[in-house]
């Protein structure tokens, strides 16, 4: 673990240094070889007759884009998630952010035959919403406030109910299966840059969130006595660190699909190194998460070509092993 | 003197045991007629009695290939498309057929409650469920669902209709000889032709290494380009720098109609690197019907499939109503030589 | 607080050998046990064929005369069956687990076992295993599970604490579940739909070999439990205070964990994903029996075959033809039910 400031800023720096070579690779490396002179080209002397110029602005600057997006936002709010619940098993999971996306992606495309992706974008953030809500509702307290376990065991409930909804339209439909697999397993190729604006709003508007909130998230890790008794007030921090947690999820989820491994591990990783003052947790999560996620792809290209990997499974198959040392050896409290 | 006694009943024994004898040999006689027979499948030998009449097909290729023996199914399972029964095959199932639900889990009870004398299904779905299906009634199981050769000629073997079956073989064998002979003669140098079979899903591409379409495509010549002959079903392609991986002389494209389908497609087919494609640069990319392609499994479809094929090549077809029942001789003066 | 009720106590003659009955627990399992008959009735009575009760007892007891014989003891009584003995395994899994981790989140997914199960025989499936026969599939999932719980135990190495198990199991579920969703990507449609539905969670053909291979499991492990379940009670004071009882914790442990695996992989290999009444099973028992874990286990076990029951019927009853699997309606008779308890449960 990294102590002292310099240390930590020397190990963001190395950090960045990773994630920026693995967005390179993400965007040199693929079925067809792209050599670094063509990218410095396609920005300063763009050539729209170029093919390696083509591929490189429809296919990989959108996808490396949305891997860095995606894996940054899904770190930061699991961070922010088991922060909250004070349960080092916690990821924006089991908020049933999954569950509602995927359900209402399924009866979107089969009842109402919604089949855009734009608008399927549109509806899974809708769903991971309502189902976040949902759980938020019910994991309220008598008092008002929100009980962590409480919330866990909703979102269970949750989570369990939109997703049997959902397997049931698709055992049905066979059709809507295969398509859907995919999105399922976790994807972020084939969705161009004009999916992702319209929510970038929404991950500026969470992440500003996130930068307010540092100082308060520290001290929520301790005791809410304690933390009453400084003044804190508690339940607003919840309130807007779960939001940030939600739009976070929500978006990556509507955006790529179930990426699940993420936002479990890489806080553990991250905290790890930096120790707990959120100030750097949550920029060490944003950069290893982006990280992760453009090594990932850009390896999911190699394993079995042209057959591509889901993007999900390479995720789990390079933070397991990580995951399971760390696991052995530390105490397990966030 | 006893053996007076005796004389007397003697010829009314005699009677009464001649028409013991004879009443022994006919049921003898008719138990052998009606012993039936075994036909052999997959998962075993089946034992059937007499010529079973009352039919439930538990996969789409079974629907088919029963239609196509004119046999009248009981039961059928529903088609993923063009619910509930395609459409090449609707007209063709009688009015009181029942459907048993989706293929993967058809309702047992109500196959049961149907009281069947046939049971047909397919190894890859019905293997597990193959003892239950046989004590509701003798059952066949076909070893691959897109072998519909093999699923004609079991079929035909139990239901008692051999010939009908053997005559459907031999017009589609010769139909196979004649598309060759006459693809061969029209395009010359160009032939035999690489295929590749795509197709276009809302957020994906697939590429078909093996299956019902390809196996015919197979047989008539229209061999796969090196590149695609690795194992198992196919690969699916998510971005458009795999489109090379499709190449060939010829590409068979089929597609659902939907939007998000539409939309995939119209994106991929506008990138250079499709326009790259030798097909694309023949114009030899050929849109084909999804049902006949990828689901229907069955001599009928296979026949509809050469059809199309026949079409796209613009080859003098002798038509569709001449499969397996009337002589099917080219006419004279075609100018061909096939 | 108000004082005990007197409980139900039972000694042989010369006072060896005493039982004692929360006559609470004893109320209430005794009412489950009824709802239990009565819905194990109702389930086969009713299928997609139309079938009168008295033609159903005459199909059960006297086959010969019945017309409907092979559709109750052929279909409907195995299927039946299964879902008891499944519901049961999971639902007292789940109590074990939640009991050895000391967190009410565990079940049997969560620790990685049904994981374990399902890539297994997700992958028998696709490798074409069931052109083998489909009767290896119930073993390579048991395997699945095994191997899964050997290598969380390897993994804890010397400190097998519930924080460290849970952990560990968290991380090899992730990784499994996307093991399992690498193969149904590049399986065939056909393939992929096939384990799917086993993915989550079908009784559907259900066979007497079935139940024969699940039965010596379920009846061997339930009883275990009961057994092994005062232990738990002891577990739940933390470890120190149950070593100072003479608990021998970490043995304990690790029998309940085996045991656990034991019942829950048996049952997953035999039905699919179900593992959501691992979860639910024992929390809607908790609210209703407040004592220990001894209690705690038949009235578990009735709660989760009950589930089950139910939910099979509707998969079986709701959308003729079309048989959906059990998994779907599990979630969606439980969830309500464990939100209804979420709303009224005092923290």
């Amino acid at each position: 673990m990294l102590t002292s400031p310099l240390a930590r800023l020397l190990g963001l720096g190395l950090g960045a240094l990773l994630t920026l070579a693995a967005g390179l690779a993400s965007l040199l490396l693929g079925a067809t070889e792209i050599p670094l002179a063509t990218l410095v080209e396609a920005f300063l002397a763009p050539d729209p007759g170029s093919t390696p110029q083509l591929i490189l602005l429809s296919e990989r600057l959108p996808r490396a884009v949305i891997a860095a997006l995606v894996g940054a936002s899904l770190a930061v709010a699991g961070a922010l998630m088991q922060t909250l619940t004070r349960n080092a098993l916690a990821a924006p999971s089991i908020l049933g952010i999954n569950a509602g996306a995927m359900c209402f992606v399924v009866v979107a495309s089969t009842l109402f035959a919604l089949r855009s992706p734009l608008v399927l974008v549109g509806v899974a953030f809708l769903g991971a919403l309502v189902a976040a809500l949902l759980v938020a509702l019910l994991g309220r307290e008598r008092g008002g406030g929100l009980s962590p376990v409480r919330v866990v065991l909703a979102g269970v409930a949750v989570t369990a109910l939109f997703v049997s909804l959902a397997q049931g339209l698709l055992i049905i439909d066979q059709e809507r299966f295969e398509s859907l697999l995919l999105w399922l397993a976790g994807s972020v190729a084939g969705r161009g840059l004009e999916t992702v604006v319209p929510l970038l709003p929404f991950f500026l508007l969470a992440a500003a969130l996130c930068a307010l909130l540092v100082r308060q998230l520290n001290l929520l890790a301790l005791d809410d006595e304690v933390v009453k008794g400084l003044g804190q007030r508690t339940g607003r921090v919840r309130l807007l660190a779960g939001a940030a947690v939600i739009v976070l999820a929500g978006g990556s989820v509507a955006l790529a699909g179930m990426i699940g491994f993420v936002g479990l591990i890489v806080p553990h990783m991250v905290r790890a190194l930096f120790g707990r003052d959120h100030r750097w947790v949550l920029s060490g999560c944003a950069l290893l998460g982006a990280g992760l996620l453009l090594a990932a792809d850009t390896l999911a290209r190699f394993l079995m070509p042209p057959q591509e990997v889901p993007v999900g499974v390479m995720t789990a198959l390079l933070g397991t092993p990580f995951f399971l040392y760390l696991a052995r050896r530390r105490s397990l409290s966030p | 003197m006893g053996f007076s006694r005796y004389r007397r009943l003697l010829r009314p024994g005699a009677l009464v045991l001649l028409g013991c004898g004879l009443a022994l040999v006919s049921t003898v006689g008719a138990a052998s007629a009606g012993e039936g027979h075994r036909v052999v499948h997959a998962l075993g030998e089946t034992h059937l009695e007499g010529r079973p009449e009352r039919i439930v097909t538990l996969y789409q290729g079974a629907t088919d290939t029963a239609l196509a023996l004119g046999l009248e199914p009981v039961g059928v399972v529903e088609s993923w498309l063009e619910r509930p029964m395609y459409r090449y095959l609707r007209d063709e199932l009688p009015a009181e057929v029942r459907f048993l639900g989706l293929e993967t889990q058809p309702d047992l009870e109500a196959v049961a409650g149907l009281a069947p004398d046939l049971i047909v299904g397919a190894r890859y779905r019905h293997a597990g469920v193959y003892p239950l299906l046989s004590r509701i009634a003798p059952t066949l199981i076909a070893d691959s669902a897109h072998d519909f050769a093999a699923m004609l000629e079991l079929m035909g073997q139990a239901t008692g209709r051999e010939s009908r079956a053997r005559a459907l073989l031999d017009a589609w064998h010769a139909r196979v000889a004649d598309f060759r002979c006459r693809a061969a003669a029209a395009l010359g140098d160009a032939w035999p032709q690489s295929a590749s079979v795509v197709s276009f899903r809302g957020d994906h591409a697939r590429l078909y290494y093996d299956g019902f379409a390809r196996s015919i495509l197979d047989q008539l010549g229209l061999r796969r380009p090196e590149g695609q002959d690795g194992p198992g079903w196919g690969i699916k392609l998510v971005s458009r720098e795999s489109l090379p991986a499709m190449d060939a002389d010829t590409i068979f494209v089929f597609m659902r109609d939907d939007p998000a389908v539409a939309e995939l497609h119209r994106d991929w087919t506008a990138h250079p690197l499709w326009r790259n494609l030798a097909a694309v640069e023949q114009g030899r990319v050929y849109y084909v019907d999804p049902v006949i392609w990828n689901m229907g499994a069955g001599i009928q479809a296979a026949n509809r499939l050469l059809d199309e094929l026949y079409a796209h090549y613009g080859l003098q077809n002798s038509g569709l109503q001449d499969y397996g029942l009337e002589d099917s001789s080219v006419p004279e003066g075609e100018g061909a030589t096939c | 607080m108000t004082a005990p009720r007197a409980d139900l106590i039972l000694r042989t003659a010369d006072g060896g050998l005493s039982l004692r009955f929360d006559r609470r627990t004893l109320a209430v399992t005794v009412l489950l046990a009824l709802a239990f008959v009565a819905s194990a009735g109702v389930s086969l009575c009713l299928g997609s064929q139309a079938t009168s009760p008295a033609a159903v007892f005459e199909a059960l007891f006297f086959p010969a005369r019945s017309d409907i014989a092979l559709i109750v003891h052929e279909i409907r009584l195995p299927r039946v069956l299964l879902a008891i003995l499944v519901g049961a395994c999971l639902g007292v899994a789940g109590l074990l687990l939640q009991g050895l981790v000391r967190n009410p989140l565990a079940s049997p997914d969560v620790i990685g076992i049904t994981g374990g199960a399902s890539l297994a025989a997700v992958s028998f499936l696709v490798l074409g295993g069931a052109a083998l026969g489909e009767a290896w599939l119930p073993l390579a999932a048991l395997g699945g599970a095994l191997s899964v719980a050997l290598a969380i135990v390897a993994l804890s190495g010397r400190g097998l604490t519930p924080a460290r198990l849970v952990l560990i199991g968290i991380g090899i579920s992730a990784a499994l579940g996307a093991a399992t969703t690498l193969v149904l990507v590049l399986a065939a449609d056909t393939t992929a739909m096939q384990a799917y539905v086993w993915l989550t969670g079908s009784l559907y053909a259900a066979q007497w070999r079935e139940v024969a291979a699940l039965a010596p499991w379920a009846l061997m492990g339930l009883p275990l439990a009961l057994g092994l379940a005062r232990h738990l009670d002891a577990l739940a004071l933390g470890d120190d205070l149950a070593t100072g009882l003479g608990n021998p914790v970490r043995g304990t442990r690790l029998a309940l964990l085996l045991l656990a695996v034991a019942l829950a992989g048996s049952a997953v290999a035999f039905a699919g994903g179900l593992s959501f009444i691992g979860l639910l099973a024992p929390h809607i028992a908790r609210r209703l029996v407040a004592r220990g874990h001894a209690g705690l286990v038949p009235v578990t076990a009735l709660i989760g075959a009950l589930i089950l029951l139910h939910a099979d019927l509707l998969g079986r009853l709701a959308f003729l033809p079309r048989d959906l699997p059990a998994g779907i309606f599990v979630a969606g008779i439980g969830a309500p039910f464990f939100v209804y308890l979420l709303h009224r449960w005092r923290t």
